[in-house]
Parts: structure tokens; C-alpha cells; sequence
């Protein structure tokens, strides 16, 4: 008999065979474990507004403790100390965790992606429901309106300007425009983008903001002086879908253009029609030839802190970002700068994007009355109004109409066109993209793709590309 | 004659004879000994092999039952010219910032190599980047970058105009972070090697004359080549997976142009939500670095073998 018809392992051979069992044990429970792992989204617990009932009282959760997830901002700064009475009112404790903003979406992410409801409400963008929404990370808030044993009844959901509710709506089928299905969070702040300029710089050349967009281009032109490091217009340029939304999104709309058309139950990415080409091909000599000479690397801090410091003589962005320039102390100009609608499109339009930080309660969690209370509170009223009156960096803007005619108005005083500014737009102003699940992938390529243009490449070449790549990306069977 | 009898020692104070351990305890030893490694093992691959997993998934934000799709993400990502953009920027960038790295912290560590006051004040200061934290430093340079306002411009008299994070520029000014950081690790693994050698060949060399370059490339240079091996390993490696400054500084931009591997799978994972993607992204790295790590540790191996002299 050979040894290796009769084998007698030795204490080696043994050890291997652990190994190998012991690895093999291991990777199979890990590989079911990821099963789980990929599934945060199936933890999900069902809607719990049903579960309340009775008469309304801001008192029904009290004892509970809840935790918040939020980003350092001037509607976080704002809030945090009117923290204690709500905790009054309600005698429920608010646990406030802060993530800096550059990396409050990536955390986020992954405490929702987790399932393990952690976080009971947190702050959140109106494009990131297109992406938290589907898996099922987020509590519909609509039958948490329509119960009246949870929602005040001064609440005044309406009073919310129209187009912030239709943005943070939407039922997640391709196609379907927003304001279908669900309300996945409330507005809480918002940003409407405009155009800010050095007003004292405007009077002291006799000049007024440009009406048109080729208007804008020749004047922003005309304002730059490298020579003195001076520049013409600031906006966004960097690699990400944050470039794309404010300045870029509003004028591409204002100029007639369209990202996606609805073509046979698909969405195409139209992005490279002629007059999309036209406009982008315009925006980025724009960029070329007024803008800062880092462009590419440009983000809101960068746009604002050369406004504040008289670099830049125009900012196209958010109303709330060159707001807090012209608080005094806070930049070089404070005190000297203007708002104005920016150019309107050859049909006088004045569409324009939004941005809003909006409440938002996490489906997994497992407080959700409590929740509920701490977003109806943050978006009711009276705490927007107070807000308002005693936010240490302001609280540009108020999502509610009645608080800004009212509190928000009288803070105006030094803010030369603000509140004329807002009027024409406010009518015209919600989010002007598509909404589709693929938001952030598709999004970011078209900044890629201005950066690829503003590098030298054909404009029309390298947006036919973006599109045909977009059109399989938003389609992309999920 | 009778003798008496030693006393007895007490039982208690009598050496005890050791119990004999029973044989399944001895045999069971070694499988005790060796559970803490297994575990350390298991949680080193945890990782791993949940990511590679994933790389076999169709697993993203949206998706809620993720399934397995075999190879089709490998296929997506491998015939997407981004991803190839990728692989070019990550091997330029390793292989730019290690040659630099490389040349520079060999001459600074030759220029260190003579016990003075200045040369060890210097070595202490020479390791200051090392101290900070890259994303730290990405800030640093990211200010002094600033076309607008950055001290660099200003000092070196270019006006508001040149843009050192633009298309062609940006993987240049992200390779000097890199070697602002890293250099001095060179260095000191460099100088710490120099000082090891022995002393009696330069001596001999110099009873017989020769000159400073010829002992340099006859005698210092080959014995100092593994130390060298070593510095290139360790930087060649972590430039293959470099992230942190010049995600800070670029976030992968202008375009693609400074867009790693490492870069390309947070954006898949972390920006994008598609954790597959993002996996896939770092199983091929892994492979690169794999592959690469084993070639070179096999080149150091021979070079230990030549300065031995156990090898021609």
C-alpha cells in the first residue's frame, strides 16, 4: 500500500486543512453576510404616520430623544440655538451631529446605505431624493402632512413657495416630472441663483448690470483687468455636478435649452442641441475671458471670497451664498454690493434653478413621530421667523412666503435689489434639471465636459459624446 | 552500626514531578497559538473579499436586490476609454513622483551624510511634510497655488494669469506635492542605509587612490542600491494609490487629467453611489499594484543578492 493510497496527515498537513476550512467557512458566511450588506435598503420599515392618531399635541413624543444629522451652515448656525425651545415645547431632546459640508454627503450616504437608522432626520438637497429615494431610505413625509393627529393645524404646508414643494417632490419613474408622488422632505433654506456685483465699482464706472446674455459677456470683459488681478464674472468650474446647477443651469435654461426630452418612454440628453452648444460654447469663452483664471478649480467659497474681496466684479450663483459678503465685517465690500436678476432669455425669461437644504426623516428610523415633530417645528413659522431675526450669518432664504414679506423683508434694508430681484424670479424659479436617478454620474460628466471644452475641445464633438453617454447612463436598468 | 535515616522532606517542599500534559492538549497547542493570526488574517480580508465581491455585483444606491452579473462590470469599465485616461494618469504620476522623489532624496542624503551642525539641524526640518497630514497639505499648496491671491504667483513675479492646477499643469503641480511630502522619506531611508555601510572598502579605495565618482558608482552606489530599492518600492506603491492632496487640489480635474484610479473609484463609490463600479475600479488597481509589487520585490531581491555578493 503507497502512502498515498493510506494518508496519515501530519500536524502540518493539519494545519493546512484548518486553513483551507477555516477560509472557506470564513468566505462563504462573509460572501452571505454581503448578501445582507447590499441590502440597506430593504430594511426600510413601513410609512408610521398611519400609527398616529388623536387630536394633535406638540407633546406626544415627550421623553424621546432624537438624533439629527446636519452640516455646518448658516440655517444649521441659525437653528442651533432655538434647539432648547423646541425642547420646551415638545420635551423631546435633539441630538445634533454636525459633518463638514465636504463631507456630509459622503456620510450620509453611508449611514442611510447602512439601514441602521442611526439618524432619524437629517439635512438633504432636493437632487439627492432622486437617489435616496428608490431604495427606500427615506420616510414619505406626504401622509405625515395629510394626518392631522401629527401635523398642527396652523402648519400652513402651502405657505411654502410652490416650487420648493414641487422640488422635493416626485414619484421616481423616468419621465415623471417632479410634484408626482411622494413629499420626501420639507424645504427648510433656499438659494435662488442670481447675479451679485460690486455696486460701488458699477457707479463708480456709471455702468448697470448687462439684460442679455451677450450683453453680460462683453461687460464682464470689458471689467477684467489681470493686470491688477481683477476680473470680470465668477462661477463654478470645478470637476462636479455643483458646477452645473447654479449659474450654468439658470442661463442654460433662460437661453431655451433643455437637458433631457422624453422620447418613446426614455429620456434622450439633449444637451448638445444647436442652441445648447451655442450656449455652452458662449459660457465657456465666458469663462475664458472673464472668469478666474483657476476656473476649473473653482467652487462657491472661491466665487463668493473674491466678491467679498473685490476681485471678482460679478458672481452668478446662489442669492444666499453673496449674501452673508455684504454683512458688515464679513468681507472687503460688505456694504457695497447689488443683486440683480441676470440676463433674460431672448423670450424674457427669467427661469432659474434652486438649490435647497430641506428636512428630510430617515425611513429606518425608529422615532419617527418624534421626527416628524423636529422637521414640522424647523419648516413651521414661527421658528423660520425667529431664525430669521437672530441667525448670527442670516437666514437668506426663507422657504416660506409669509416669513419672507415678513421677517425676512426687513432685513433688506442694505441689500440693494434683493428683494426686487427675488420677486422677478421667484415665480419662475424651481429645479430645472430632469429628474432621474443617475443625477450625480451624469451631471458631474457634463462638468467634465466644460472642463474638456474650456481646455481647447470641439464643443459640439464633445457634447455629442456627453449626451450619447448620459442618454445610456439615465436608461441604465436599475 | 545503624545510621539514621535522612529526614524526609516535607511533601509540600518536595519538587514535584511535572503532571504530564495529556496528548490531546498537546496536540491542541498549536491551534491555539495560531487562532490570533488567523483572526488578524480573517479581518485583513474581510475587506478584500467583501470588495471583490462586490466587483461581481450589480450593487448601487438604486438598485435594491443588487445581483450577480459575473464579469459584465469588468467588461463596462475595461472598454471605457475613462478608465484607460486612469491608468495612464496613475502610472505617469507613480512613475514621475518616484523618480524625483528617487533622485532628489539621494542627493540630499549624500549632501546629509557628513556629521555637521547644519546637516543634522537639516535633517530634523527635512521631515516636517512628513508630519502633515496629505489633505492638509493639499490645502496648503491649494492657497498657494491661488492664481488670485497664492504667494506663489506673487514670489515668482507671474502675475494673476498662470494657472498651476490647469490642463496642463495640474499633474505637474500635483507631482510636487507629492514630492514636497515625500522626498524626505527617501532621504532618510537613503541616509540610514549610507550610514550601515561599512567603512573598509572606501577606506582601501582611498589608500589606492581613487577618486570620489569612482568610489561613488564602484562601491557606494551598489551597496546602497537595495537601500534605494527599498525607498522606490515603498514610493512606487503609494503613488499607485494616491488619492488624498490631489483629490483635495483637483478632485481629478481639469477633465480627467489628474484623475487616478483611486480617484475614478471614489467617484463611482462615494459621489456616484455605485458601489460595484467603485469595487471593480479597485480590484484592477489591486492587480496593478500586485503585480507591480511583485516584480519589483523580486528586482530587490536580486539587487540584496548582488551587493552580497552572492550574485553577479
Amino acid at each position: 500500500m503507497t502512502r498515498r493510497e493510506l494518508w496519515t496527515p501530519n500536524r502540518r498537513d493539519l494545519l493546512r486543512m484548518l486553513g483551507v476550512g477555516g477560509a472557506a467557512v470564513g468566505a462563504s458566511s462573509l460572501l452571505a453576510a454581503c448578501g445582507l450588506g447590499t441590502g440597506g435598503g430593504d430594511t426600510a420599515t413601513d410609512n408610521g404616520a398611519a400609527e398616529v392618531t388623536g387630536g394633535f399635541d406638540w407633546r406626544k413624543a415627550e421623553g424621546t430623544e432624537i438624533s439629527v444629522l446636519q452640516t455646518p451652515h448658516p440655517y444649521q448656525v441659525a437653528f442651533q440655538p432655538l434647539l432648547a425651545e423646541f425642547t420646551e415645547l415638545t420635551g423631546i431632546t435633539v441630538r445634533a451631529d454636525l459633518v463638514a459640508e465636504a463631507d456630509y454627503f459622503t456620510r450620509l450616504n453611508t449611514e442611510l446605505a447602512s439601514g441602521a437608522g442611526n439618524y432619524d432626520a437629517f439635512m438633504t438637497g432636493a437632487y439627492f431624493i432622486w437617489t435616496y429615494g428608490p431604495p427606500g431610505w427615506m420616510e414619505d413625509l406626504k401622509p405625515w402632512l395629510e394626518n392631522s393627529s401629527a401635523t398642527n393645524a396652523d402648519y400652513d404646508f402651502e405657505d411654502i413657495y410652490e416650487g420648493l414643494r414641487r422640488s422635493t417632490s416626485w414619484d421616481f419613474k423616468v419621465g415623471s416630472p417632479l410634484g408626482t408622488g411622494g413629499q420626501w422632505a420639507i424645504p427648510w433654506g433656499f438659494e435662488t441663483n442670481v447675479l451679485c456685483y460690486n455696486k460701488a465699482e458699477f457707479d463708480r464706472r456709471g455702468i448697470r448690470p448687462a439684460e442679455t446674455f451677450d450683453d453680460l459677456i462683453q461687460l464682464a470683459t470689458d471689467l477684467t483687468d489681470r493686470a491688477n488681478n481683477k476680473y470680470g464674472i465668477a462661477f463654478r468650474g470645478s470637476r462636479s455636478w455643483a458646477t452645473i446647477h447654479p449659474g450654468f443651469m439658470t442661463q442654460f435654461t433662460r437661453e431655451g435649452c433643455q437637458d433631457y426630452t422624453l422620447q418613446g418612454g426614455q429620456l434622450a440628453a439633449t444637451m448638445n442641441s444647436p442652441e445648447a452648444v451655442d450656449f455652452t460654447r458662449k459660457w465657456v469663452e465666458l469663462a475664458r475671458s472673464a472668469g478666474p483664471t483657476s476656473w476649473t478649480n473653482y467652487e462657491y467659497p472661491d466665487c463668493t471670497g473674491d466678491l467679498g474681496a473685490g476681485t471678482a466684479m460679478m458672481v452668478y450663483d446662489a442669492d444666499s451664498a453673496t449674501y452673508p459678503q455684504n454683512i458688515a465685517g464679513n468681507s472687503a465690500q460688505a456694504g457695497n454690493l447689488a443683486w440683480h436678476p441676470g440676463p433674460a432669455g431672448a423670450d424674457g425669461s427669467y427661469a432659474t434653478n434652486l438649490w435647497t437644504w430641506s428636512l428630510a426623516m430617515n425611513s429606518a428610523s425608529q422615532k419617527k413621530l418624534a421626527a416628524w415633530l423636529f422637521i414640522q417645528w424647523a419648516t413651521g413659522k414661527d421658528a423660520q421667523t425667529k431664525a430669521v431675526q437672530t441667525g448670527q450669518a442670516g437666514f437668506a432664504d426663507p422657504t416660506r412666503a409669509s416669513v419672507f414679506d415678513g421677517a425676512f423683508q426687513q432685513t433688506l434694508g442694505g441689500f440693494p435689489g434683493y428683494q426686487e430681484t427675488f420677486e422677478k424670479v421667484i415665480g419662475s424659479t424651481d429645479i430645472k434639471f430632469t429628474p432621474q436617478t443617475q443625477f450625480f454620474e451624469t451631471t458631474e460628466e457634463w462638468a467634465v465636459a466644460l472642463q474638456d471644452i474650456y481646455a481647447g475641445q470641439d464643443a459640439k464633438t464633445r457634447l455629442d459624446a456627453l449626451a450619447a453617454a448620459n442618454t445610456t447612463a439615465v436608461n441604465r436598468a436599475s | 552500626m545503624t545510621t539514621a535515616a535522612p529526614p524526609r522532606a516535607p511533601e509540600s517542599a518536595r519538587p514535584r514531578a511535572p503532571r504530564p500534559v495529556p496528548a490531546w492538549r498537546r496536540g491542541l497547542r498549536p491551534y491555539l497559538l495560531s487562532i490570533p493570526a488567523v483572526l488578524i488574517i480573517v479581518g485583513i480580508l474581510y475587506p478584500f473579499v467583501l470588495g471583490a465581491y462586490y466587483a461581481f455585483l450589480n450593487y448601487a444606491a438604486v438598485v435594491r436586490r443588487p445581483s450577480f452579473v459575473g464579469l459584465a462590470n469588468f467588461a463596462e469599465i475595461l472598454s471605457d476609454p475613462t478608465f484607460w485616461a486612469s491608468v495612464r494618469v496613475t502610472l505617469f504620476y507613480a512613475v514621475a513622483a518616484t523618480v524625483i522623489e528617487t533622485v532628489l532624496g539621494v542627493g540630499i542624503a549624500l549632501l546629509l551624510n557628513r556629521s555637521s551642525l547644519i546637516g543634522r539641524v537639516f535633517e530634523r526640518v527635512l521631515i516636517l511634510p512628513l508630519m502633515i497630514a496629505p489633505v492638509i497639505a493639499g490645502v496648503i499648496w491649494g492657497l498657494m497655488f491661488n492664481p488670485q491671491f497664492g504667494v506663489l504667483n506673487h514670489v515668482l513675479g507671474l502675475g494673476s494669469t498662470f494657472d498651476w492646477l490647469g490642463e496642463d499643469t495640474a499633474i505637474w503641480s500635483v507631482i510636487l506635492v507629492d514630492v514636497w511630502i515625500f522626498t524626505p522619506f527617501v532621504a532618510i531611508l537613503v541616509l540610514a542605509g549610507i550610514r550601515s555601510l561599512p567603512k573598509e572598502p572606501f577606506e582601501a579605495s582611498a589608500v589606492d587612490g581613487a577618486s570620489w565618482f569612482y568610489m561613488f558608482r564602484r562601491l557606494m552606489l551598489p551597496m546602497m542600491w537595495p537601500y534605494i530599492l527599498v525607498a522606490v518600492i515603498f514610493r512606487f506603491m503609494d503613488s499607485l494609490k494616491i488619492f488624498d492632496h490631489v483629490y483635495v487640489l483637483t478632485a481629478g480635474g481639469p477633465g480627467d487629467a489628474t484623475r487616478t484610479l483611486q480617484i475614478g473609484a471614489y467617484q463611482n463609490s462615494i459621489i456616484q453611489l455605485q458601489y460595484s463600479q467603485g469595487s471593480t475600479y479597485m480590484f484592477l488597481l489591486w492587480v496593478i499594484v500586485f503585480l507591480t509589487a511583485r516584480y519589483l520585490v523580486s528586482v530587490l531581491g536580486k539587487a540584496q543578492r548582488r551587493a552580497a555578493g552572492s550574485e553577479d
